[in-house]
């Protein structure tokens, strides 16, 4: 069928299009994440493999001491395993789901506001499955092993929904800056990204070394000695929000 | 006629390369356009620039008279499927369509689904675990279903054979006739698409070589085979795109069409005129302006 014997066309589908809210699509770019779950299940994985690790360490420790007894509890930093995991999954989840969004013809600005929803919700159910944990370990004396990896003391200090609370914004902030690290790489390069990396630790000890100087050593730890799960949620917030508003930097003219 | 793309002067360099150097071309509303041209003309970045993918480094690019970059009012009738696409990780065939259902407001499920079984698309497969040729398919039936009003496919046939080839031709055209738009097609394989686009824009370095109907082509070049004096005679003055001599016989293409007077001329010299195909036309002329940019670069 050549152009000029093809059959006589209906109506043309390029009409006047209807105004739309330009966040019409911010739903369907939230689902564009959730099409295979990996982002929620492996996480998941992560975190009940961790714990499950911690207790049986756990376990193991106390058979050497002879026995679960009333000494001293103990405490692992099994918790953040999942942290990691999830700032991993958010950097690979940018890094693949954006180049389809842009085939779908998503705007950078709706895709990402898709993908901070799915961020703030996956950030919500692990404070919820977090501070769950910390109460089941404090109602039971750590599963009967007088093991925690939730219920530290400094986060369960001020209520078990400070930790959770505390758990969801820090989770936010890691995810933030994985998708971060993401999509800086997607921009410029694995040269720039690493550059940047790199400055951004200079600026990091050299930040240090002047607060040393002005307040001593004594000064600093005496500083983080003074934070709480609550004051540590909200430093956490402040870089998610800083972060959410660099991400968007990145992402603008991040290509496929 | 009206134009639902408008490109103005538009640059793109990368570095030191010039990607499209001065671009300025208009892309009709419901016409299927043919996006020629070698290897590395420009052709994939400027369906990027105009799909918002990439940015211009100068000049102006319109989608339904607004700018496409970051505009929601234009992209969901943007569709642009692209020669190696990624898609989501693990995701099969009907998770991709899934998720292109629910970015394209006139996306049909329906045709998606008969297009996945005409094509062999296997439903269980992974999609980075298909063939080419398989995952150039799943390229092809969103680029179909999704019925943008803009559709985009960059050399949408790597990896399918010859029958998948035909049966994306016939439903494009058929879907084309029911449902009306705009298609831009970038393709090698000229000579196999010809019969489908109504348009030609065609690449050359960054630069617009071609900018025409299909129709007005056919009188751009001819080729005239006979005697090599008697051809000699018609062809004297003209720009000659291409010349083959084979003893006292000869084959000369040319730019530009007979007049009735110079094709009763070829009559009585019994010369043959043959019509040159598109593909002819784009390699003639492509080649023809490297020759003349080398001529230009040995003479100064």
């Amino acid at each position: 069928m050549s152009a000029e014997t093809r059959p006589s066309t209906t109506s043309s589908i390029t009409q006047q299009a209807v105004h739309r809210s330009p966040y019409a699509r911010v739903p369907a770019a939230f689902r564009l994440h959730l099409v295979n779950r990996q982002i929620i299940w492996i996480p998941l994985i992560v975190f009940g493999g961790a714990w499950a690790l911690s207790l049986g360490i756990g376990l193991w420790a106390q058979r050497l001491d002879g026995g679960p007894g009333p000494g001293d509890p103990v405490y692992t930093g099994s918790g953040q395993a999942a942290l990691w995991c999830l700032a991993f999954m958010a950097a690979y989840s940018g890094s693949h789901t954006f180049p389809f969004a842009l085939a779908l013809s998503f705007s950078r600005r709706v895709y990402l506001l898709g993908t901070l929803l799915v961020f703030v919700l996956i950030a919500i159910c692990y404070g919820i499955v977090f501070g769950a944990a910390a109460a089941v370990e404090q109602a039971t004396d750590g599963l009967g092993l007088h093991t925690y990896s939730h219920a530290l003391p400094f986060l369960v200090a001020d209520g078990i929904w400070v930790a959770g609370l505390a758990a969801a914004v820090v989770a936010l902030m890691l995810m933030l800056i994985g998708f971060g690290a993401s999509m800086l790489y997607r921009r410029f390069g694995v040269l720039v990204f690493w550059l940047v990396l790199l400055v951004l630790t200079v600026l990091i000890v050299v930040a240090v070394l002047l607060t040393v100087q002005t307040v001593g050593w004594d000064g600093l730890w005496g500083w983080f000695d003074r934070q709480t799960a609550l004051s540590a949620a909200g430093w956490s917030g402040l870089v998610a929000v800083v972060m959410a508003g660099v991400d968007y930097g990145l992402i603008r003219r991040a290509t496929a | 006629m009206d134009a639902v793309i408008e490109v103005d002067g538009l640059t793109r360099r990368y570095r030191s390369t010039t990607a499209l150097d001065a671009v300025s071309v208009r892309f009709e509303r419901d016409v299927i356009h043919g996006l020629l041209g070698r290897n590395g003309a420009g052709k994939t970045t400027l369906m990027s620039t105009v799909t918002a993918q990439e940015w211009p480094t100068s000049g102006e690019v319109r989608v339904f008279g607004q700018h496409p970059h970051e505009n929601e009012q234009v992209l969901p009738r943007i569709c642009f499927v692209r020669e190696e696409q990624q898609y989501l990780d693990d995701a099969r065939a009907s998770h991709a369509f899934a998720a292109a259902a629910m970015a394209f407001p006139r996306w049909d499920q329906e045709f998606a689904e008969r297009l996945a079984v005409e094509f062999k698309v296997p439903e269980k497969t992974r999609i980075k675990k298909m063939s080419r040729g398989q995952r150039s398919a799943v390229g092809v039936i969103i680029g179909l279903a999704s019925r943008a009003e803009v559709t985009f496919f960059d050399e949408p046939y790597m990896g399918l054979d010859a029958v998948a080839r035909q049966l994306f031709y016939d439903r494009l055209l058929a879907d084309y006739a029911e449902h009306p738009r705009t298609i831009v097609l970038s393709s090698h394989l000229i000579d196999e698409i010809a019969h489908l686009i109504e348009h030609v824009v065609l690449l050359d370095e960054g630069r617009v070589v071609l900018d025409e109907p299909v129709e007005e082509l056919r009188d751009r070049a001819v080729t005239l085979v006979g005697r090599a004096d008697a051809v000699g005679e018609l062809t004297a003055g003209r720009t000659v795109l291409q010349h083959e001599g084979m003893g006292r016989t000869s084959r000369t293409t040319v730019l530009g069409g007979l007049d009735a007077g110079e094709r009763r001329r070829a009559a009585e010299l019994d010369l043959d005129l043959l019509p040159v195909s598109l593909q002819q036309l784009v390699v003639h002329l492509t080649s023809q302006r490297e020759r003349h940019e080398q001529q230009e670069r040995s003479t100064s």
